[in-house]
């Protein structure tokens, strides 16, 4: 009996040691990443344009950042760390840049990447790009000193300096000298980069392709954040224009695409449910806000923009616009609680105060007597109109009359130049890893937020390379925000994307990094 | 007969001058425009402008439009901002699906419309009269982009027969592209084959009522020859017209399905080149479908004389 018993409790150990080898086995062939296969993304619309430098639309970024790459990228934590570069040193007290570019770095015409490029594509990124040419103020000259060696001469010391080189968006990409030449100031006409994906062809509305570049100098390290060893999994990647959010959604479903980006979050339920598909959330996506015009109108006056503040109560504003509880916050920050190096609670009592008696007075102050506030914004991006609208009940309650006015994009960003033309537009800010590049805060954008002590803060910010110094210096900055009213954040918002279920290693990221993406099929 | 042809289309142009006009002022005068969508929504006042002088929009507007007049006189639309292509070689590209689409959509709203007018106005006033007309009336109210959606929930993500969206060209196959514009072609033509029951039942039931269908019958015609070879081809004047009106309108109402299918076509084409305003799409694909309006109206008008040889035109 016993024996039987010691037999049996050895068989079953051997069983079960072989199924728990087996599952080890299975569990490493599901991780083992493999080489191969189509990557369908269906997007929100066309890229305007494939040139990066030109462009601070997000679309452009994420379709091109496959193909294009900057010096510096961002690892995990948003800080910069380099990607076409080496090492770098710093001199003459912080005001020269040696930069040691990496060797062996193919771009997809077969040449290798050397200094000439870097010098001819930062400078016509600093002439054209709209990071670019703030950051540039305060560039002396840069020069190639041998082929593998870069200086960047600055008037100034600068915090931000990696971070601006590593920035995705309307990014300091490396275009091969010849095609910047060729260029000038008007769009290049060939795309190519150093990137793991080589553009092959874009057929307006129909597709832009991009193919496995072979050839791709990986770095050694292994993948952190954006940087690291990229890999191209994929054979290809096709970029699909899919205007209709309810396509997208049902192409998803079916298997038409392994990726559709912006669907609505109250589908949320309904994505999660669907067998074959991933839900995933971009938190945080950026955040909503309206812009009021400083320049010129009513509300160049601080005591109605006050009010403005004051009336407002964020929680059915964002609930409007965005519907599922997971998909917004109600906080004050301008950087957001993901960045704790820089998130702040600042001037946070000023914000989300739904104080109607403040409002109410501060209109009386400023002898307000129900002059229309225009306030410009689109159906285009859903939310925008449903922040706006539940926005105008609440300050119409307090007295202000607003003209809400619902014109198309491309009237929106037209109409937001003219300072006569408008009081306040609907946007969003999104994601920025490094304020001093902030849109939220710019002097020069729509609205003209011009204030003496905030942009002496935000130059100071710039300079400064203490990270602890800049963190207090970005909470004065947020600290006038809400005094002056800048601009009027609603909340934080994050935005719903999809994947099928055999797409691995996925970074839930708005500026889509798909190397080191693969198709398990 | 040739002298009538040769002034129809000699009309033409000063139909055209007119469109071209009209649409080259109208897009102009709308707000917005193309610098700031390439700008970005990031992009500081100073960006645009400079995006704007490389574009040559900053040239005042009456100088802009005699360069268009310019390039018109000698065939030529003019560049895309977006497409960094010719405009002319931007409207061949997408002639194709909108083309085989349309075709498709012509042919099942004919098919489906032609026979349930018929049937209707062979048993004018029975119950089978009114199903069809009911089912005719529900046809023309339902707008066709929802009736797309519909199809793609059904066919495409609960059924599977056929992709949610896209399009197939000639070129990978006939099959493919059948496949791809099924519900797409479903989607137009049911909505125009519910107009065309209209048409053909009310233009039916007025030849049914003329002497010759009388006599006919009272010489012991069999009803399916009296139907079909008399009074279907006295109906089909005002038949044909409103096929062609219903081909021309499935050109341009391409546009929204287009979209909600995600097809390339000249609908998809002109949407996107007014959200962005790319001026010289907009105005050369507004060009194309105009005159192609007027030679489908011409086409339209000599079929009479197939129909009815008592039209003559001189």
């Amino acid at each position: 009996m016993r024996r039987t018993s010691a037999v049996l409790s050895a068989a079953l150990t051997l069983a079960l040691l072989l199924a728990a080898g087996a599952m080890v086995s299975a569990t490493a062939q599901e991780q083992q990443p493999r080489m191969g296969g189509v990557l369908k993304a269906a997007m929100i619309g066309e890229p305007p344009t494939l040139d990066l430098h030109t462009t601070t639309a997000v679309i452009v970024q994420q379709i091109t950042w496959h193909i294009y790459e900057t010096l510096y990228t961002y690892d995990k934590s948003f800080n910069a760390i380099p990607l076409l570069v080496d090492s770098h040193t710093v001199g003459d007290k912080g005001r020269t840049y040696t930069f040691k570019l990496r060797r062996g770095v193919k771009f997809h015409n077969g040449k290798e990447m050397t200094s000439a490029d870097v010098v001819a594509s930062l400078s016509r990124w600093g002439r054209l790009a709209t990071p670019g040419r703030q950051f540039w103020k305060n560039v002396e000259g840069i020069e190639a000193k041998d082929p593998a060696t870069v200086v960047l001469y600055l008037k100034d010391t600068s915090g931000a300096l990696l971070m601006g080189l590593a920035r995705p968006n309307n990014g300091a990409v490396i275009y091969p000298k010849e095609i910047v030449d060729a260029a000038g100031d008007n769009p290049v006409k060939e795309f190519i980069g150093t990137g793991p994906y080589r553009f092959v062809e874009h057929k307006p509305d129909r597709h832009v392709k991009l193919a496995r570049f072979k050839e791709y100098a990986a770095r050694s390290e292994a993948p952190n954040g954006f940087g690291g060893r990229r890999t191209a999994y994929l054979d290809e990647i096709l970029f699909i224009p899919v205007p209709d959010v309810a396509v997208r959604l049902a192409g998803v479903e079916t298997g038409d695409y392994e990726y559709s980006q912006q669907l609505q979050q109250d589908q949320y339920d309904r994505v999660k449910a669907m067998p074959g598909v991933v839900p995933v959330i971009i938190k945080p996506a950026g955040w909503t806000t309206a812009v009021l015009n400083h320049k010129q109108g009513l509300m160049a006056d601080k005591r109605i923009r006050q009010a403005f503040q004051a009336a407002l109560d964020m929680e059915p504003i964002m609930a409007a616009g965005f519907g599922n509880k997971a998909f917004y916050r109600v906080d004050p920050g301008l950087s957001f609680p993901e960045q704790p190096q820089w998130h702040s609670k600042a001037g946070g009592e000023l914000y989300n105060q739904k104080n109607a008696a403040r409002a109410k007075k501060l209109l009386q102050e400023a002898s307000y007597s129900g002059q229309p506030v225009r306030w410009i914004t689109t159906k285009e991006y859903q939310w925008m109109f449903k922040n706006a609208l539940v926005a105008k009940q609440q300050l119409e309650a307090v007295g202000f009359k607003i003209d809400l006015q619902v014109v198309d994009w491309a009237t929106l960003v037209q109409r937001r130049n003219k300072p006569e033309a408008f009081d306040v537009f609907s946007t969003g800010i999104t994601f920025n890893p490094e304020p001093a590049f902030a849109t939220s805060t710019a002097c020069n954008w729509p609205g003209w937020w011009c204030h003496e002590d905030k942009e002496q803060w935000m130059a100071a910010m710039a300079r400064e390379t203490d990270p602890k110094k800049r963190k207090a210096m970005w909470d004065k900055v947020q600290q006038i925000f809400y005094e002056d009213v800048g601009r009027v954040k609603f909340g934080d918002y994050f935005s719903l994307e999809a994947i099928r279920k055999d797409v691995h290693g996925w970074q839930a990221q708005g500026e889509l990094p798909l190397w080191n993406v693969w198709l398990g099929k | 007969m040739k002298t009538y042809i040769a002034r129809r289309l000699l009309a033409l142009l000063p139909v055209a001058l007119v469109v071209a006009t009209v649409a080259f002022v109208l897009m102009h005068l709308a707000p917005g425009d193309p610098a700031s969508v390439i700008a970005g929504p990031d992009a500081s006042a100073d960006d645009v402008k400079r995006i704007s002088r490389q574009l040559g929009l900053d040239a005042p507007l009456p100088m802009q439009l005699v360069r268009w007049y310019g390039r018109l006189i000698q065939g030529d639309l003019g560049q895309s901002i977006f497409l960094r292509k010719p405009v002319t070689e931007a409207i061949v590209d997408r002639v194709e699906p909108t083309l085989l689409l349309t075709l498709f959509a012509t042919l099942i709203s004919v098919a489906l419309g032609v026979p349930a007018g018929v049937i209707s106005a062979r048993h004018h006033n029975t119950a089978t009269d009114q199903v069809f007309m009911v089912a005719a009336l529900v046809g023309v109210s339902i707008p066709n982009f929802l009736l797309g959606l519909l199809f793609i929930l059904c066919f495409s993500v609960w059924l599977g027969w056929f992709p949610v969206a896209g399009y197939s060209p000639l070129e990978y196959g006939y099959l493919k592209t059948l496949r791809s514009l099924v519900m797409p072609a479903f989607a137009l033509g049911i909505v125009q084959s519910a107009l065309i029951a209209r048409v053909v039942r009310s233009s039916m039931l007025d030849v049914l009522r003329e002497q010759f269908i009388t006599a006919g019958r009272a010489k012991g015609l069999a009803e399916r020859a009296v139907i079909y070879k008399h009074a279907l081809k006295n109906a089909m004047i005002p038949t044909v017209t409103i096929i062609g009106i219903s081909f021309a309108i499935l050109i341009s109402g391409a546009v929204v399905v287009e979209q909600v299918f995600n097809i390339p076509g000249l609908g998809r084409l002109i949407i996107s080149a007014v959200l962005r305003r790319d001026y010289p799409v907009i105005q050369g694909v507004v060009l194309c479908i105009a005159g192609l309006y007027m030679l489908i109206n011409l086409l339209v008008d000599l079929s009479y004389v197939v129909f009815d040889p008592r039209v003559r035109y001189q």
